[in-house]
């Protein structure tokens, strides 16, 4: 892969901005065919006193008038520059964990039968040496029937009530987004699929399909290291992590109901594990077979939201639970509790309980494969607390926050304090850490103590 | 003489508190019911496009441009509202859906279209920041009447002055409000609030007020923050009432895929 030297970066996004000017100029062309539409309506607002009309002397006053809600077209661009660092040494090639040039177009059309979605990203990455035009949605939806919604292509789909932590959500999540800094929307990545929607009285039922299977962009040494148990170390493999890839494909549904304020939700999951949790015979890691269902509920309780949701993985390769190299089946379940306690500060607790089914087993067949393992696994039931807290000031331009998870079971932390500035509607600053610490190497964060790092992003929007 | 003031200053008391009693002919209560209904019940329902510029101490602006979809439950009652942003470009296709609750806390969601995440938020303070802008969520709403004790002050050819104490002084930032309610519309034209000092520390303006389809209705408003100049102006055009929205369309279906019949 040719290395991008940061010059050669600006040049191409420049490029990128400049094609798509055109879009601008079919913009401009569809605002003049309303035209007549506009004069109209400018006729009509004249008769409005207006003691301040100053204020409104800029580019926004004409749109107004031009009234730009007749296009069927909506463009959106942001070009965003984003640097992170390890905060110590990492087996990792770069010492660098995000080192960016992102140029982002949204381009949506609406059309009376239906509704046309594409967004994409130019990414100049550094840290891994390559650039990249990724589709973040191209999707058509549309309502075949007075009851039912379909989206077809490229989409995000999220569902259940957890804060950063996903029971019943089983789509694709980037997590090297995640460690890494890049905004929250990089975590739920896209996945090729189809969903139905349907409406039933006051029930909502959700069916959607994705015939390739979408793992997570999981961790595999690129960019962050992890831990080897065989090695008793953290190891960054890269390329050299070869995953069989699987093409079937993950099928999930949801059927939620409100009743008296209180929301409650089924689902359903057919796939497979979303990181390559297995090892098959040949010791390359895969995704073993898993299908899911849980439940959940929320509600509004004294000022603040209460929820509860439980899922059942069964790992379907590992009934009996004890096949050392396959995941065995889980009890995921979680409470959570958000409210707003003094003007502007949100605070969000949650308590999550991960029960490993078959546990006598499990450990015997990894203290049959080998005693290096076993007093590395997790707990029967591993715990974990989070904790978010959100202050916004300044009328919302600055926002300080803090999400922190913590494991007693694990001794393990994870800590993202972030500070978010909007300077105005164009140019919005971000800069936080990713802070691991743990007792012991091998823990679910305790293993990504050197992935440690800080981080800053700038972006403009127009 | 200072005897005298004493005297004149009495009998203008007195005067005075006879000109209230005079007036206590004019119900409080009734006019605040009146200027409610025709603040934020005008219609069955209604749809309206808006948008804010919000300008800080030192010239700054933002821009925030959204369409309202409401829906009355019944007036002076519960209401549902729904709305769609479309500007500025980091905020479009956020959809914030709001039942507004006499009795009990209102309920809110929010829809993030790059998360495809509907946000279920508890219901917060309602005296903070409507997305940015100097007026707060309950500004744009409708504070409940229930949560003030009202007493008249005075009136003149067209307008009654209304001071308003909140019965819970905790739950606000201010000490008291004044309200000027015009006397044929019933819309507040200016709301003044006041800390313990008896100084202005925010004022709300009306601009301009259009009849639409017989409905008296502001299209033009400002906020301004008095401690340090900063202001938001807010616009409404394109206001239809009665338009028949069905009570189908105020549910979870709409922040992801809004109706499109209503929004044009």
């Amino acid at each position: 892969m040719k290395k991008v030297t940061f010059i050669q970066m600006i040049l191409l996004l420049g490029l990128s901005i400049s094609s798509s000017q055109v879009f601008a100029q079919t913009e401009q062309a569809h605002k003049s065919t309303n035209k007549l539409e506009t004069e109209k309506t400018s006729q009509a607002t004249k008769q409005i006193p207006s003691l301040s009309t100053d204020v409104w002397q800029d580019e926004w006053a004409n749109d107004w008038q031009e009234t730009t809600e007749l296009s069927p077209w909506k463009f959106g661009y942001f070009a965003e520059v984003a640097y992170g660092r390890f905060m110590q040494n990492n087996v990792v090639e770069s010492n660098t964990s995000l080192s960016e040039l992102r140029g982002r177009v949204n381009v949506d059309y609406s059309h009376e039968l239906f509704e046309f979605t594409a967004k994409g990203d130019l990414l100049f990455d550094e840290v891994l040496q390559q650039t990249d035009v990724n589709t973040k949605e191209l999707n058509i939806a549309f309502s075949p029937l007075n009851n039912l919604d379909v989206k077809l292509g490229r989409q995000v789909l999220t569902w259940g009530t957890g804060d950063y932590v996903f029971l019943n959500d089983l789509f694709n999540k980037d997590w090297q987004s995640f460690f890494s800094g890049r905004d929250d929307e990089y975590l739920k990545s896209a996945s090729d699929s189809v969903r139905m929607t349907s409406y039933w009285r006051d029930f909502t039922l959700d069916l959607a399909w994705t015939p390739d299977f979408s793992p997570d962009n999981y961790l595999t040494g690129e960019r962050f290291s992890f831990y080897s148990p065989i090695l008793k170390r953290n190891i960054a493999p890269n390329e050299n992590f070869i995953v069989e890839q699987t093409q079937d494909s993950q099928w999930s549904a949801r059927l939620a109901t409100s009743i008296q304020g209180v929301e409650y939700a089924l689902y359903g999951y057919k796939g497979f594990w979303t990181t390559p949790l297995g090892i098959n015979h040949q010791g390359m890691a895969y995704f073993p077979k898993m299908n899911a269902w849980g439940a959940s509920a929320l509600t509004p309780l004294s000022n603040g939201i209460f929820n509860v949701e439980f899922s059942i993985y069964n790992s379907l390769e590992d009934s009996q639970g004890n096949q050392a190299a396959i995941p065995n089946s889980q009890v995921r379940a979680l409470m959570g509790y958000e409210q707003e306690i003094v003007k502007n500060l949100t605070v969000g607790l949650q308590y999550y309980l991960e029960k490993t089914q078959q546990y006598d087993a499990f450990i015997q067949s990894t203290l049959f494969q080998s005693t290096l393992f076993a007093n590395e696994q997790v707990d029967e039931y591993r715990q974990l607390a989070t904790v978010r807290l959100r202050y916004s000031t300044l009328q919302q331009k600055l926002v300080y926050s803090l999400f922190a998870f913590y494991s007693p079971t694990d001794q393990d932390s994870y800590l993202k304090p972030a500070i978010h500035y909007r300077y105005n509607d164009n140019y919005s600053f971000s800069a936080g850490a990713n802070i691991f610490s743990g007792s012991k190497p091998y823990t679910f964060f305790g293993q990504h103590q050197a992935n440690t790092n800080v981080w800053f992003r700038g972006r403009f929007s127009f | 003489m200072l005897n005298f003031l004493k005297k004149t200053r009495l009998i203008t008391l007195s005067f005075l508190t006879l000109m209230t009693s005079a007036h206590a002919a004019v119900n409080v209560d009734d006019i605040i019911k009146k200027s409610n209904l025709a603040s934020y019940y005008a219609g069955e329902d209604g749809s309206a496009q808006a948008r804010m510029i919000i300008v800080d101490a030192n010239g700054n602006k933002q821009m925030r441009q959204f369409t309202i979809l409401r829906k009355d439950q019944e007036d002076l009652g519960d209401q549902d509202m729904l709305v769609f942003f479309s500007r500025p470009t980091d905020v479009q296709g956020t959809v914030f859906r709001v039942t507004k609750k006499v009795q009990g806390d209102d309920d809110r969601w929010l829809y993030l279209p790059a998360l495809d995440l509907v946000k279920r938020i508890s219901a917060g303070d309602k005296r903070t920041s409507f997305v940015g802008a100097h007026f707060y969520y309950e500004d744009v709403s409708g504070r409940n009447p229930a949560e003030d004790n009202f007493t008249f002050i005075s009136s003149d050819d067209n307008s009654y002055l209304i001071k308003a104490e909140p019965k819970d002084p905790s739950s606000v930032e201010y000490a008291f409000y004044q309200i000027t309610i015009d006397k044929n519309t019933y819309l507040p034209m200016k709301a003044s609030y006041f800390n313990e000092q008896q100084e202005i520390i925010r004022e709300m303006q009306v601009l301009a007020v259009q009849d639409i389809e017989g409905f008296p209705t502001v299209v033009h408003a400002k906020m301004t923050q008095l401690s340090d100049g900063s202001f938001t102006e807010m616009q409404f055009r394109n206001v239809k009432y009665n338009v028949g929205l069905p009570e189908s369309i105020f549910s979870e279906r709409s922040l992801r895929t809004p109706p499109k019949t209503w929004l044009r």
